[in-house]
């Protein structure tokens, strides 16, 4: 029993220590950001977030339905999504106890310097202690950091630059794990949405019940004269808003894009605007119910009384081409108009281009006016708390990157040989990222001790 | 109303820049293959013209619209033609490395071209690009995708070199028996007593340098190109610019996203294949710690990043709609 107890127990240990290998292999990690980009890359390819009539209608069949089967349409959120940013996680959290953080300096040994790839000899002449107290003043000189040891009655001299750099590595991971921790935060406890408002209404946050009067909301576009011709430029977009927070103060708001809101920590952004359309029918001439009072959005429908049909109001047209009797280039409402489509059920009858203030004879007496346009502002709200440690684990990660790129740790062996005051300084040199490195490097610190009188 | 003047002188110099582009290009492809002192020269300052007058094109334009020249790929393109010049300056100034301006030169010359494609004049700027934030992310970006272009150009230039070795040591009877002569020296550098290159060019790739040695002319026109290592290295150093430079952009341009669509990340196509290219040069980096990843395979990863750069400049831009389509 003990024995098959010590047995498991040994499994256990040698499945742990595989486990352990395995994630703390940098090929593994590789591996691992190779799948990471092959998925992103799948959602920046495949339309991400759409129903599945999109992919039917703009895909091949074969490829909506891999689309479909395989989850492609929301793959960032999908659990193999998750599952490979845990697991690259997980791994560098294992490489970062296992391989990073034991990474301290190498240990003084001696070493045979001609087997090292960078190394040199300088002959020097004079007194054995005043040479090593005058390499050591050059190195000193230079930010070297110093260390003598002595092996079987030899000194050796272990000269250390940028040795706090080896620390690079693990604080560009702290940084990916703040960064983790951050977005972590939002998901936990941050919400987001989006609402629209008519002038002169009031739109609401559900969460905090913050409200946004729009008193008015202003565009300004621009005929800007191209090489392919007139092009109608949007400059500019504002919404001129009263806003009530938690404390019950209204405040005036200018909320432009690039400029939020903030209300209760909140952020309310400008995202879109429209034209809402209020429509007016008629049977023989007399009002009919079906169209709500008010003005309705792009998209949204209404059904006419009696019947199955239903209109819905498409899109807004700024300027109808009187010649053509289509819509004009110019987005700006000069003669406006509205595109109409007509379903009897869900099966469409066709699109109409309706000028704002004519009737519309839909047939059986029905005549539809669509009267006045009012604008409308689309808003979008955040609150995300975990904002500042994304900033945070964002900078340190780029700290991390900084330090392992551009500070190198590197290492010269130092040994004198000689007798008398006829003296060989044997020099080599090793880094953290191998010898190409550091050679013209170490060139160049040779070049230096032989140029120096005082050495050579 | 524009200044005509200004008008003029702007087309002028898209004129004049691209000229320069195209001339230097020739130039440096020459000295690429003769190696002569006068066409280095002259590469020399026409690589520094051909920036200059890139950047002087850009001033005149934000001067006379009073718009910053880097809202539409007209003038992306143009920051990274004059970008990308630059950096290979800087890294030519500092590692001797002229060599690979022909490369760098006609990449930024066909960058150029195409950006003239998308010149449609001079508009004002759309509503999300009015924020200081394209001052700071645009810059950033467009500086780590011109990198990653002459860290592309060096690991083409490795693999030219690579791959004739592999083509020397498959070659005549001769040239492998001169190789055998070569030898297989193991240590790699024996610093301050030869010359460094030399020696690491002759370990590395002893095949074109046994050719070399038999008088093969390719051979002795492949020995004068700096060695593997060296390409190798400075590949990484200038990843090592790119990489920060991109990390930069993309937290910029999260910072610029949070204040104008309300999220600094919206899995956009842009934003994502940033990413995408982000984790291929973080890949570069960690298997460059590999001593058995350096060299070949890592130049393979240079190029395989600077494809998604490229995927993510301009395929994202021209083919799938975005947050990010700012095409004119």
């Amino acid at each position: 029993m003990e024995a098959l107890r010590r047995n498991s127990l040994g499994g256990i240990k040698e499945l742990v220590d595989e486990f352990l290998i395995l994630f703390a292999n940098v090929l593994f990690a590789v591996s691992l950001f190779a799948v990471w980009g092959v998925l992103t890359l799948i959602g920046v390819i495949v339309d991400q977030n759409k129903g599945a009539d999109f992919y039917w209608q703009n895909y091949t069949p074969a490829l909506a339905r891999i689309v479909l089967r395989l989850h492609l349409d929301n793959i960032y959120h999908s659990p193999a999504y998750i599952a490979i940013i845990g697991l690259i996680l997980i791994s560098m959290t294992v490489a970062t106890f296992r391989r990073v953080i034991p990474a301290r300096l190498p240990a003084l040994r001696p070493v045979k310097i001609d087997k090292i790839p960078l190394h040199a000899s300088i002959d020097v002449e004079g007194d054995e202690s005043d040479i090593r107290a005058r390499l050591e003043r050059f190195f000193a000189e230079r930010g070297w950091q110093i260390r003598k040891r002595e092996f079987g009655g030899e000194e050796w001299s272990f000269i250390d630059k940028h040795n706090w750099a080896r620390r690079g590595v693990l604080v560009a991971h702290v940084g990916f794990v703040i960064i983790a921790a951050g977005t972590t935060i939002y998901w936990a406890t941050g919400y987001s949405g989006q609402f629209t408002v008519l002038s002169g209404a009031v739109g609401t946050i559900p969460q905090t019940g913050a409200t946004v009067a729009l008193q008015q909301f202003g565009y300004r576009i621009d005929p800007v004269a191209t090489k392919s011709g007139i092009v109608y430029q949007p400059i500019d977009y504002v919404s001129h808003a009263i806003v009530t927070g938690k404390d019950g103060v209204a405040r005036q708001a200018v909320i432009r894009v690039n400029q939020p809101y903030d209300v209760d920590g909140v952020k309310v952004y400008q995202a879109t605007y429209g034209f809402g359309v209020t429509f007016a029918l008629t049977k023989d001439g007399r009002p009919a119910a079906g169209p709500p009072d008010g003005p309705i959005k792009e998209g949204e429908a209404f059904d006419i009384p009696g019947t199955s049909r239903t209109i819905q109001y498409r899109s807004f047209v700024g300027t109808i081409d009187r010649r053509t009797g289509t819509a004009g280039l110019d987005p700006r409402p000069n003669d406006p108009g509205v595109l109409l489509q007509a379903f009897d059920g869900d099966h469409p009858l066709g699109n109409v281009l309706a000028p704002l203030g004519q009737p519309l004879d839909l047939g059986a007496g029905y005549a539809l006016t669509p009267l006045k346009y009012t604008l409308y502002s689309g808003f979008q709200y955040r609150y995300d708390p975990g904002i500042p440690l994304v900033l945070v684990g964002s900078i340190v990660l780029l700290l991390g990157l900084c330090i392992s790129f551009y500070f190198l740790p590197a290492r010269l062996y130092v040994v004198l040989n000689g007798a008398g005051r006829a003296w060989n300084v044997g020099i080599a040199a090793t880094t953290v990222k191998g010898y190409d490195i550091f050679e013209d490097r170490f060139r160049e610190i040779v070049e230096t001790l032989r140029r120096t009188p005082s050495i050579s | 109303m524009l200044d005509p003047l200004k008008v003029a002188i702007d087309h002028d110099l898209v004129v004049v820049t691209l000229a320069t582009y195209v001339v230097g290009t020739l130039v440096l492809i020459g000295f690429f293959l003769m190696r002569t002192e006068m066409l280095k020269r002259a590469g020399i300052v026409l690589s520094v013209s051909a920036c200059a007058l890139q950047f002087a094109e850009l001033g005149t334009r934000w001067n006379m619209t009073g718009v910053w020249p880097l809202t539409n790929l007209y003038g992306s393109l143009s920051l990274f033609s004059g970008l990308g010049v630059l950096i290979f300056i800087a890294f030519a100034s500092k590692y001797d490395l002229w060599l690979i301006g022909g490369g760098v030169l006609g990449l930024s010359a066909i960058a150029f071209g195409y950006a003239t494609t998308w010149n449609e004049g001079y508009m004002p700027a759309v509503p999300a690009l009015q924020s200081y934030w394209i001052k700071v992310h645009v810059p950033l970006v467009v500086s780590s995708y011109a990198s990653f272009m002459v860290a592309f150009v060096v690991s083409c230039l490795y693999l030219l070199k690579a791959y004739s070795e592999r083509r020397f040591s498959s070659g005549t009877a001769v040239v492998r028996a001169n190789a055998a002569g070569a030898g297989t020296v193991s240590m790699k550098v024996a610093t301050a007593r030869t010359s460094m290159d030399a020696n690491a060019a002759r370990t590395e790739t002893p095949q074109i340098a046994a050719a070399a040695e038999s008088g093969d002319p390719f051979a002795l026109w492949l020995a004068g190109l700096p060695s593997l290592a060296r390409l190798d290295m400075l590949t990484y150093r200038i990843v090592a610019v790119g990489l920060p430079l991109l990390t930069v952009g993309i937290i910029t341009g999260a910072m610029w996203a949070n204040e104008a669509w309300g999220a600094y990340w919206s899995w956009d196509p842009k934003e994502t294949a940033a990413l995408v290219s982000w984790i291929v040069y973080a890949g570069f980096m960690h298997l460059h710690t590999r001593s058995a990843w350096r060299g070949e395979r890592s130049a393979w990863v240079s190029i395989a990043g600077f494809a998604t750069i490229m995927f993510c400049y301009l395929g994202v831009n021209i083919w799938i709609s975005g947050l990010h389509s700012y095409k004119m």
